[in-house]
């Protein structure tokens, strides 16, 4: 991860269009990514969430499938 | 911060559709699930047939609705005990399911011996969704009030639904990943009824 990758444009969905995205995807349509650490992901994470600190985020590329829609939080 | 680089590693990575959520957890006004990310799979052995994965989410569920039933007998609130008989019939749906996919996976029409005929009956505790002993979860009942009750219900339910979709992802046997779809989908829908049926109960007058 780069500084930059701070800054690169990326499309950002308010909490409540996630929440509709998910209602209506089945499991395994979508990839659920909770980048944060570990101690945040265990006092609360959403249902089904992947737990992938962002730094660890590039070297664990291949536990994702790209070809499906994926939210980070 | 930390969402909007990693949609951005992640879209350079060559992922098609990527998106960050806006305001990170504190923006989710969902249910959330809680623990560590590997958090019950212990009852799931990985290395498990599908057709023992099957059968022991069958006994899960028979545990679940086990609490569920025994549960509602000692809660005085009419509510609460009515909620909890249609998470028993909901548990029941589950084992349905549960049923029919060992059916498919086992090639048969019928199994009047399922789960025995799978895993033998053994002298174990019941476990219920989550790996909590039913005869602890329903010691731990006594005493509590409707509402501690129904809160405990409702966190076993998010676990149990994010336990199974997590096991969708980590099963490489598509017959395994299609079982715990389809749990994961059913706990979904059931999830939503729940969560306003507790919002009624738990709101007075």
């Amino acid at each position: 991860m780069g500084v930059l990758d701070y800054f690169r444009p990326v499309s950002t969905l308010p909490a409540e269009k996630i929440r509709a995205f998910l209602n209506e995807k089945k499991a395994g349509e979508y990839n659920l990514v909770d980048v944060r650490q570990p101690q945040e992901y265990e006092s609360g994470h959403l249902p089904g969430a992947r737990l992938i600190p962002v730094g660890e985020l590039e070297s664990r590329l291949k536990e994702l499938d790209p070809h499906k829609p994926t939210i980070a939080y | 911060m930390r969402s909007r680089a990693a949609a951005s590693i992640l879209a350079r990575a060559g992922f098609r559709e990527v998106y960050s959520m806006e305001g990170g957890i504190r923006a989710w006004k969902g249910l959330a699930a809680s623990g560590a990310p590997e958090a019950g799979m212990a009852h799931f052995p990985p290395d498990s047939p599908p057709s023992k994965l099957t059968a022991l989410a069958w006994l899960l569920e028979k545990g679940t609705q086990k609490f569920y039933g025994e549960a509602a007998s000692g809660l005085q609130d009419s509510g609460a005990a009515r909620l909890f008989a249609e998470l028993a019939a909901a548990e029941e749906r589950h084992k349905g399911t549960l049923y029919r996919i060992h059916l498919e996976i086992a090639g048969a029409a019928d199994d009047p011996q399922f789960p025995e005929s799978v895993f033998p009956a053994s002298a174990a505790p019941e476990y219920m969704e989550g790996g909590v002993e039913v005869a602890k979860a329903l010691e731990w009942t006594r005493g509590k009030s409707p509402a501690e009750v129904l809160e405990f219900a409702l966190a076993l339910e998010v676990n149990a639904y994010d336990l199974h979709l997590k096991m969708e992802q980590r099963m490489a046997d598509p017959r395994a990943k299609k079982m715990f779809a389809r749990i994961a989908d059913e706990e979904k829908e059931h999830l939503h009824r729940l969560q306003e049926h507790f919002i009624r109960v738990m709101t007075p007058g």
